[in-house]
């Protein structure tokens, strides 16, 4: 065989190994449910329950803050995130939550919020908080 | 029925659409010109579509500045009767920040795009030759495809592309628009994003566009090539255009990472985030390109692959946009970019550009100088190859991903991208760097053709040799022990192909100047490597807080101390070996300042160091953005940013007379204590303690003039907190038999101090201490991260910057040798 047909077998290899790869690190979007069920961290997209209770209080903690989410079936959680409350936080229209079930709560680590522009509803401004820095 | 509008400008947007439809038209003229142009080559001696060509092709690049310059008067004006004035921009920017605002909105940066590859084309009529008329034809034809995104027409009931020319009426609805006289009633316009209020922002996107334009000249030749069939001659002068594109778009990344570390509050300079990946794609697919044309220069080799990867690098420029302006990412990235109705459109362009790719890759495919014969393995154009190939798969590693919602449109399907993102990338972008870097190292030990393989095995043994060493060292002397294996080893390779390329460098100075240039670029690829993996390998958030609720021992067993810690103003807390207070803020311009001092002592407890940092936020659209400051050392950073606050919340308080006021503001204090005192005597609170030192008794007071008959006596107070030391003087007033007391506020340690009674048989004054509870008391959350060796990374683009530039120039010289 052609040292150049190796070559191309070996990179045929690693390009599939790397959509087997990343494909079995993908995770899911899911729901609360989901979320009780499995251990491992997913993605929860829902919607900020406005009418419970927002806590925040940075003199008390300020790596603290906790809130109410429904995820697409409805259900209702409360969520604790490890860090300070967003920016805007209160007018986010949709939430993706990544984390996973502590008990009753559930632990976001990252939180990746929409929030409708106050004068045009169209467009969505994207934000993101993340607790933790990028670590390699 | 037709409203009559007063005071509008309506003269700037018609000129500006005129000069839309114009530069749309020109590119078009220009476009079919060409192509004609080019397929009578050497027919005839007529030359009227050559001529027509160029004419189309200077009235667009000339409707182009037209177009910036209208548009610059709309936002210089504030004429926000333009839906982009009033969505970008507001009166109290400074002008610098509207240039800034000419790219807030995607219109602009299509509009950026076209004027680079106007420039572009521009100096390819001038310098291209015999290569005009096909690679005009192809950039005519990406110039038409460009104007078509900011036409902003309506065309059998869909928009075509969105014109920065819109008014304000036609892009939103509202009952305010049935008033003739409805710009009275817009003052101002909604402001600009506050993260774009930047200097980065001024320099960063005009640098990106460059980059993502000129890709397309190389590009422009590889089609011209295949479709003229003069398959070899086309990589020599792409080669020189591509070294620039490369170079440009290289810079023009990192001065977003620089931004990211600078001024957002990513907590870093790479996020792996959607839109930052996308701009990476291109510029990993170009650079393995530039290597396999200098194979297929050299050898004759690798054709189809260098023809491939360049084609491929402009698709994947328009893929980008399509990533970054559809708002498909809308799910995974923090980007705010969002659909503007051009989605299609977007995948229509990229189609055109794959169809012309495949097309013309598959009709001359026959005829492509493909060679049968296999390389040899000991030759430098085969392990370039490969290395350039491992490039391109990094990049199909980063696609992949990062398309996740793409994905799941296409085939319905529910995929989320990996939870831990940043760590998935950072893995397998690692494994590919390895590869990468031993090649770059490895092939620098090879010759063109065929090199003997003693004297090869054994300098190469020498080099990793110390390469290992310096690996150790560097372990040890950076406290890399926190890096996982496998980063070790991307600093291993990386250390090895900057030592490999360091002596083809020195050897360059002996005489052989012309490889200096790829030693130069590897170096300072290698550095940067080396760099980002320190930097945020071993970053430490030194904000470390172990209080706060549900902080039990065992939670903390399970994470890691919590990265935010509170500051009240003027308490300071240890944070890192250094004392930090938060001393204040102060407001310039948008920018809210919060001054935040450092102090440092060595162990006698003598101040070695002391510096304020300033990091600031900006409240702007109705969204706050902060920004971090940053203190610069040599080996590391010290970054800090403020992630929460109650400075801004707190509206300026007014000074209060009235009594109801008075309760009003009491409630801003914790319930009253009212303590007896004597001279001499100490009175404790939560925060310190106040003395009570003497008694004035010709107090002054301003605005009430005090007559014999009054008596007006201030209590001299001194108030120790926090090892500060402050004065007050509340007064006690007598007149006309009335009693009044004038309290002393002091806002620093958020204390209200009055003398509420003077007890004359007791010798004692009543003293009445007003105290902040903490939660109303000015306070800042901030958190500060270390990093180290970040210099390495900025050096290392700088350096590969020079190298990409010797290289340029000496690729030009070649071009005018032969």
């Amino acid at each position: 065989m052609k040292k150049s047909s190796i070559f191309g077998i070996i990179i045929i290899a690693i390009a599939i190994a790397v959509v087997i790869s990343t494909y079995s690190n993908s995770s899911t979007y899911g729901t609360f449910t989901e979320a009780t069920e499995t251990k491992a961290e997913l993605h929860v997209v829902g919607q900020l329950n406005k009418g419970k209770e927002l806590y925040y209080d940075a003199t008390k903690d300020a790596n603290y803050f906790s809130f109410f989410m429904k995820d697409k079936d409805g259900k209702e959680c409360k969520v604790i995130f490890t860090g300070t409350k967003p920016q805007d936080f209160e007018r986010s229209e949709q939430l993706v939550l990544t984390g996973k079930m502590q008990g009753n709560e559930f632990h976001a680590s990252k939180i990746l919020m929409k929030c409708p522009s106050k004068y045009n509803d169209n467009k969505l401004n994207v934000a993101e908080a993340t607790p933790k820095t990028a670590t390699l | 029925m037709d409203i009559a509008f007063k005071n509008e400008h309506l003269f700037v947007g018609d000129l500006g659409r005129l000069f839309v439809a114009l530069a749309f038209g020109g590119a078009l003229i220009s476009f079919i010109s060409y192509f004609f142009a080019a397929r009578e080559e050497g027919l005839n001696k007529d030359t009227s579509w050559y001529k027509l060509a160029r004419v189309g092709f200077w009235l667009n690049s000339l409707a182009i500045v037209g177009m910036g310059v209208c548009l610059f008067m709309i936002l210089y004006n504030h004429y926000f009767e333009y839906h982009y004035a009033w969505s970008y921009t507001s009166r109290s920017l400074p002008v610098y920040y509207l240039i800034s605002g000419f790219w807030n909105g995607q219109e602009g940066g299509f509009l950026l795009w076209m004027f680079w590859q106007a420039v572009l084309g521009n100096i390819l009529i001038r310098k291209a030759g015999s290569w005009e008329k096909p690679v005009m034809t192809v950039i005519a034809l990406s110039q038409a495809i460009l104007g078509t995104m900011v036409l902003g027409i309506d065309l059998f009931g869909a928009r075509i592309g969105s014109s920065p020319f819109l008014l304000l009426r036609n892009a939103m609805e509202g009952p305010i628009f049935q008033n003739p006289d409805y710009l009275s009633f817009i003052k101002d316009g909604r402001g600009m994003n506050p993260t774009l209020q930047n200097y980065w922002m001024v320099i960063h996107p005009p640098t990106l566009f460059l980059g993502f334009a000129s890709v397309v000249v190389p590009f422009a030749y590889a089609i011209a090539g295949l479709w003229q069939k003069r398959y070899k001659d086309w990589v020599k002068p792409a080669l020189s255009y591509g070294l620039f594109s490369a170079m440009i778009l290289g810079t023009g990344i990192i001065m977003g990472a620089f931004w990211a570390y600078e001024s957002l509050n990513f907590g870093g300079f790479w996020a792996w985030d959607p839109v930052e990946n996308a701009s990476v794609f291109p510029w990993l697919t170009l650079v393995a390109a530039l290597h396999v044309m200098i194979v297929f220069k050299n050898t004759g080799h690798s054709y189809f692959t260098a023809t491939f990867l360049v084609l491929i690098s402009f698709v994947l420029v328009w893929y980008s946009s399509f990533l970054a302006r559809s708002g498909i990412l809308g799910e995974s990235s923090v980007h705010s970019f969002t659909d503007l109705g051009m989605f299609w459109h977007l995948v229509l362009a990229i189609i055109i550009f794959l169809v012309l790719s495949v097309y013309f890759l598959v009709v001359r495919w026959k005829e492509l100088p493909i060679t049968k014969k296999d390389e040899d393995t000991y030759s430098r154009e085969f392990w370039m190859f490969v290395g350039a190939v491992f490039l391109a798969l990094a990049c199909f590693h980063l696609i992949v991903v990062t398309s996740f919602p793409v994905w799941n449109k296409m085939f319905g399907t529910e995929l989320a991208p990996p939870t831990n993102v940043v760590k998935h990338y950072n893995i397998i972008q690692a494994a590919f760097a390895v590869v990468i870097m031993f090649f770059t190292g490895l092939t620098q030990f090879l010759k063109y053709k065929k090199t003997a393989s003693n004297t090869f095995v054994v300098a190469n043994f020498i080099y990793l040799g110390f390469a290992a060493l310096l690996t150790v060292l560097l372990y040890f002397v950076a406290g890399l022990s926190k890096l996982e294996y496998l980063y070790l080893v991307v600093i291993f390779t990386s250390l090895y192909s900057i030592m490999a390329n360091g002596k083809i460098l020195a050897e360059a100075a002996k005489g052989k100047f012309k490889l200096a240039g790829s030693a130069v670029a590897h170096i300072g690829f290698g550095l940067m490597l080396v760099g980002a993996v320190i930097a945020a390998g071993t970053s430490k958030v030194v904000s470390e807080n172990n209080t706060g609720e549900q902080y039990s021992a065992e939670f903390a067993k399970e994470e890691n101390p919590r990265e935010n810690v509170l500051l009240y103003r003027n308490e300071p807390i240890e944070m890192n070996g250094y004392s930090v207070t938060f001393l204040g803020d102060t407001i310039e311009g948008a920018q809210h300042l919060f001054n935040i001092l450092y102090e440092r002592k060595d162990k006698d407890g003598k101040l070695v160091e002391k510096f304020v940092l300033r990091p600031n936020v900006i409240q702007s659209q109705d969204g706050m953005s902060s920004s971090p400051d940053t203190k610069h050392y040599l080996t590391y950073d010290l970054y800090t940013h403020v992630t929460m606050t109650n400075v801004l919340q707190s509206k300026p308080e007014e000074e209060k007379a009235g009594h109801e006021e008075q309760q009003d503001e009491d409630k801003n204090y914790d319930a009253p204590m009212a303590h007896e005192v004597s001279i001499g005597d100490t009175i404790r609170y939560r925060d310190g303690v106040i003395v009570f030192k003497g008694v004035n008794k010709d107090a002054k007071l301003q605005n009430i003039p005090i007559t014999d008959k009054d008596v007006a006596i201030g209590a001299q107070l001194e108030v120790l907190t926090h090892g500060r030391t402050i004065n007050a003087e509340p007064i006690y007033l007598i007149k006309n038999g009335s009693a009044f007391d004038f309290p002393k506020k002091l806002e620093d340690a958020g204390l209200k101090l009055r003398v509420t009674k003077i007890l004359p048989e007791k010798q004692k004054f009543e003293i009445t201490v007003y105290q902040q509870p903490e939660s109303k008391k000015k306070f800042i959350v901030l958190k500060a991260i270390q990093f180290p060796y970040i210099n390495f990374l900025w050096a290392g683009v700088v350096i590969m910057v020079i190298g990409f530039l010797m290289s340029i120039f000496r690729r030009n010289k070649e071009l005018k040798t032969t």
